[in-house]
């Protein structure tokens, strides 16, 4: 017994260390992000490999917030996200009530059909997406950014499947009082399916966040770019490491809207992730 | 007067649920068909033609229908013949990993189907396809298409298992519920929300051989620090090791998600028996994990397939292709070289492949894996 309470304790241990491991790069790009930019220039590991910020300073930060792109790539970036996710939970939770309540005709048609786009990528459809939105003029504008998002059927899936679970002698009782569909719909459905609907908008902001292919093709102009977009421009001329400290500030800036997301929100994503994957 | 009330009632009731219906899901039908289904069958008809970005731009008349010539350039050449030994290396791998899918089903560990899907799909890929080859004076339509297939496949499968074990063994050690275990889950977790191009901006200057993170620790141990974008053999290994860190924590939670469907007596009884934790590992929580495992591998080579940004961004597809990907030769053939027709027809193929193992996820969370 003692034996095995050791290899527990060494178990352990290791894991401890491995999850270090796995900060080190994030703390790494923060540190670096607080030392000036002239120390960098010359060494990015003065202080333990440069995993401690010293000399300290927040001077790349401010440049960041105060100058150039970068606040309004977060504008933007709050704009997508933010119009993303609210269409998406419009969208997403009428079509799901109606799937999962509504008897209408085509609906058995219609829901199948609906599923089967889960099956079509993003990379499927960026080439002829591109095409439509230029003959639209819709490229370098916040509708391009946010729509094709919406389209895409795996809200919808979630939302049916939870009014599914949702017992029906509830809208039932409601008919009976001679609610409509609508007031059924916001009175009684919307305040139920405030979990699944949370899940639902934070999976939808961080991918928004966080997309990069789709955003690359279709906006050209820096200042439409996303704060994930913008930042990519900024890797370009970073080998010659002028202005290292200020890209890793922009890293951190970029990062910290979803980090704090996570930490906030960590048991709504676990179980989006379990959701989404079909489990 | 009586008797027809509720039956017009019902009526009127039906005519309310179908307009009700309709304009529920009417605006979120509308972006389904205006921004996926639309495109998707565009891009079909695209693929079916000589279209230059630049010129059709300028004047819409300026494609020409080629019908399949598009796929045919892509996938085929003149002059191919199939020997035995070509590539003989990669296709015994191949064929023994073949071996290993079914011996994997026989011991239980994954389910027939999934096992049968796999070694077919092996056989015609390791067994026929890569026997093909330009005899002499032959050559391929389109030279880099197969090598790139071919990088795809090397960073799906160095990824994936890296992914799924590394997961497993994550979730299996943290499965508990006391605070340690819940802090330790939230640190290898958080890499997976930041985005690629945060991801790819820390392991450019992690893996750089003059500033890197990993260069200190090479120097401070004496050794010569690596080259690791711009060497030929460890591109490849670079975007896999910045991928593993990237998505470790979705395999992770899928896992623990499955764990926790185990029940807790039955780990007991087992120790009971006296079970070592190996054992238990191998007789208990594989086997009742298979399903979970099944969706883990499929969905990571459904998300890894589909690797663009670390590419873009890392290596640029080099040096010399060396991590050249499908979805970045898809972006680069239409946003570079411009040749819409070609990169469509790309596209679709590369659906087709995915659609594959869609449909394999969607066995697999039905709980058939």
């Amino acid at each position: 017994m003692a034996g095995g309470r050791g290899a527990r304790r060494v178990w352990t241990l290791v894991l401890v260390l491995l999850a270090l491991v796995w900060l080190i790069p994030i703390v790494w790009m923060a540190s670096l992000a607080l030392q000036p930019n002239d120390l960098l220039a010359r060494t990015t590991s003065n202080v333990a490999w440069g995993l401690i910020p010293w000399p300290f300073t927040l001077d790349n930060l401010a440049f960041v917030l105060g100058s150039g792109l970068t606040p309004r790539w977060f504008l933007n970036s709050a704009i997508v996200a933010g119009g993303m996710t609210l269409a998406v939970l419009a969208t997403a939770s009428l079509a799901g009530y109606a799937f999962a309540r509504i008897p209408f005709p085509g609906k058995r048609v219609l829901f199948p059909l609906v599923l089967a786009g889960l099956v079509i990528p993003e990379q499927a459809v960026f080439i002829p997406l591109y095409t439509q939105f230029a003959e639209w003029g819709w490229h370098n504008g916040y509708l391009a950014l946010i729509a094709p998002r919406v389209a895409v059927p795996i809200g919808v899936f979630l939302m049916t499947q939870f009014f599914r679970g949702i017992p029906t002698y509830l809208d039932e009782a409601a008919a009976l009082d001679g609610a409509d569909r609508w007031v059924i719909f916001t009175r009684i459905m919307l305040p139920l399916a405030r979990p699944a609907m949370t899940t639902l908008a934070i999976l939808t902001f961080l991918y928004a966040w966080n997309d990069y292919l789709w955003p690359l093709v279709s906006a050209s102009r820096p200042e439409m770019f996303t704060i994930t977009l913008g930042l990519a421009s900024l890797q370009s001329n970073f080998a010659q490491s002028e202005g290292l400290g200020r890209v890793m500030a922009s890293g951190v800036l970029a990062s910290l809207p979803v980090v704090l997301l996570f930490l906030l929100f960590q048991r709504h994503v676990v179980r989006g992730i379990a959701m989404g994957s079909g489990k | 007067m009586t008797s027809s009330a509720p039956t017009r009632s019902r009526a009127a009731r039906r005519v309310r649920d179908a307009v009700a219906g309709y304009l529920f899901v009417g605006p979120f039908l509308l972006a389904y068909v205006a921004f996926l289904l639309w495109p998707f069958a565009r891009g079909v008809w695209i693929s079916l033609h000589d279209w230059n970005l630049l010129a059709v731009a300028i004047n819409p008349d300026a494609k020409t229908f080629v019908g399949l010539d598009n796929y045919v350039r892509m996938l085929w050449g003149d002059g191919l013949v199939w020997s035995l030994d070509h590539q003989w290396g990669v296709r015994l791998l191949g064929l023994a990993l073949v071996a290993g899918a079914l011996w994997a089903w026989r011991r239980g560990a994954i389910g027939r189907g999934t096992a049968l899907a796999a070694a077919a799909a092996g056989l015609l890929v390791f067994g026929f396809a890569l026997g093909l080859h330009p005899g002499e004076g032959g050559r391929w339509g389109d030279r880099r298409f197969w090598p790139i297939v071919g990088n795809t496949l090397t960073f799906v499968a160095l990824t994936v298992p890296a992914v799924a074990a590394m997961g497993l063994a994550l979730a299996i050690g943290l499965n508990r519920d006391d605070r340690r275990s819940a802090v330790l889950r939230t640190f290898f977790f958080l890499s997976q929300v930041l985005s690629v191009t945060v991801v790819t901006l820390i392991w450019q200057l992690t893996l750089s051989p003059r500033q890197g993170l990993i260069a200190h620790a090479f120097r401070s141990l004496g050794l010569e620090p690596l080259a690791w974008v711009t060497s030929p053999d460890l591109a490849m290994p670079a975007i896999v090791i910045a991928t593993v860190w990237w998505s470790l924590g979705f395999a992770m939670i899928l896992f623990l998600a499955g764990l926790q469907e185990i029940p807790a007596e039955r780990n007991e009884a087992a120790r009971l028996d006296g079970a070592g934790p190996l054992q238990l590992l191998r007789h208990l929580t594989l086997p009742a994990l298979s399903r979970t495992t099944t969706l883990v591998v499929v969905l990571q080579i459904i998300l890894h397939f589909q690797v663009f940004g670390q590419s873009h961004l890392i290596t640029r597809g080099g040096p010399n292709d060396a991590t050249q990907v499908w979805v970045r030769y898809i972006y680069q053939t239409g946003f570079r070289n411009s040749e819409l027709g070609d990169a469509s027809a790309l596209a679709i193929v590369l659906f087709a492949f995915m659609l594959v193992f869609a449909l394999l996820q969607m066995r697999a969370s039905r709980g058939e894996a």
